[in-house]
């Protein structure tokens, strides 16, 4: 459940945001944060469904290879 | 950035002498380090152990037993994190011991990913009691405390069973034998809480410590930087993954923690009660405490507190005692098509991390060291 996948935001209204990631799109709580001024374009770390920090492009490139590369494994692993 | 490359060439040229066992507390952690096959990239002399990182782990009986017994009144959804349904629970025999199998049973379980599904569907089912079993850490707590914070309908109470884990850290180091010499702190954890939460690890306990993300760099980085601590006698709380886990965490998600949750004494599955370790609903909020809405009885519920299933070592494997092939039970009577204990069942045990990654049986413990 700690594992977080980055996103960058398209729109938003303040509260919620349409986040995309790899092609996917998602909706994402911004209610935790409150204290930042996300703009369109910004990467945030979700969890939940729940962005948690705001983040640079650069971290959010390095997070998704991981997460590209553990896909990968697991699939290759046969995850069952 | 340095890259992965640079950070083994720095560690493999440390003069490193005897055994220097290094803990993560996430499964996440334990997770990259698995599928990246950093035991076997690494020094013989440094030991990687899979801490209590695993909140589906160390879920207690009592509440999952709370769960099922909700989820089977007829006039009640009861929403979980898919990785919750699988999990057992000490029950009489014809009765069922998980979510699953009390929704093969009639009663309506649905497994969510975030808690605002949790939140659609009691808006959508306005006739139905909407129960949320919110099991986590700090990480998936905060975003439970938006949830309810925001406000939440009518129809919908929390069962929460959130955790904190520097307590658990905290009682290990306190025990006679801690069983590690560093520390690999959780990044998610501290991007809400704040990295601080774990000063009192090098400063209490002179126990090197890092805050790590989850990608290799920053993995080794955390790593290099608890053994040079380590060789140098010099304990500290160093951060590799400071653009997400900054000083103070998440503002918003600790007011938010703050204004809707006490901290209470809990107890962890296998482990028993550790103070100040766990999240409660403040009074306040009451009326969206299953708890308090559905008048659950402590007294029966804890009836339920079991030690693990019969065989089953999960509790030592999430204190770092055992690795996971050294349970009797891993891959034979206990695998992820049929867990017996929740270290099988959720994506970050230990043990479900280690079968996925290729750790079987009848893998010798030096080939685990060296491959994965």
């Amino acid at each position: 459940m700690c594992l977080g996948v980055p996103m960058q935001v398209v729109e938003h209204d303040g509260i919620t945001a349409r986040c995309e990631a790899k092609g996917i799109e998602r909706s994402v709580s911004l209610f935790l944060l409150q204290h930042e001024d996300i703009k369109p374009g910004d990467h945030v770390m979700v969890h939940v469904g729940y962005a948690i920090q705001k983040m640079t492009a650069e971290d959010a490139k390095i997070s998704w290879e991981l997460l590209d590369e553990m896909l990968t494994e697991e699939e290759l692993m046969g995850n069952a | 950035m340095t890259d992965a490359r640079t950070w083994l060439e720095r560690i493999r040229a440390l003069p490193l002498e005897g055994k220097i066992r290094v803990m993560n507390v996430c499964g996440g952690h334990e997770r990259s380090i698995s599928m990246a096959g950093l035991r076997g990239a690494l020094p013989p002399e440094i030991e990687l152990i899979p801490g209590p990182g695993c909140p589906v782990c160390v879920c207690p009986e009592e509440d999952i037993y709370t769960a099922v017994q909700l989820a089977m009144r007829p006039d009640t959804i009861l929403v979980a994190f898919g990785d919750m349904l699988r999990v057992p629970c000490n029950a009489p025999k014809n009765e069922p011991r998980t979510l699953e199998q009390a929704r093969a049973a009639g009663g309506e379980v649905r497994p969510v990913a975030s808690p605002s599904e949790a939140r659609r569907i009691a808006n959508e089912n306005p006739d139905k009691e909407v129960v949320f079993f919110a099991a986590g850490f700090e990480t998936t707590t905060a975003p439970v405390a938006g949830l309810v914070a925001e406000g939440i309908p009518a129809n919908m109470s929390v069962l929460l069973s959130g955790r904190l884990t520097w307590p658990a850290v905290a009682m290990l180091l306190d025990s006679e034998t801690p069983g590690f010499d560093a520390l690999i702190a959780p990044g998610h954890v501290s991007a809400i809480m704040g990295p601080e939460e774990w000063t009192f690890v090098p400063e209490k306990h002179g126990i090197p410590s890092s805050v790590s993300g989850f990608e290799t760099p920053s993995l080794l980085a955390s790593l290099y930087s608890v053994l040079r601590q380590y060789l140098d006698g010099k304990a500290f709380l160093d951060n590799t993954y400071i653009n997400v886990a900054k000083p103070g965490g998440n503002p918003t998600a600790r007011r938010l923690l703050d204004m809707t949750m006490d901290v209470v004494d809990s107890t962890w599955r296998g482990i028993g009660t550790i103070p100040a370790s766990g999240f409660a609903l403040k009074p306040a909020y009451a009326e969206h405490d299953a708890l308090v809405r559905f008048q659950i009885d402590p007294k029966q519920a804890r009836k339920r507190i079991g030690e693990m299933p019969p065989g089953c070592d999960c509790a030592r494997v999430v204190l770092g005692k055992l690795y996971p092939n050294q349970c009797a039970l891993y891959g034979k009577a206990c695998t992820p098509r049929n867990p017996i204990g929740p270290c099988m069942v959720s994506d970050e045990g230990a043990c479900h991390i280690w079968w996925s990654s290729g750790v079987r049986p009848d893998t010798p413990q030096e080939a685990v060291s060296a491959h994965y």
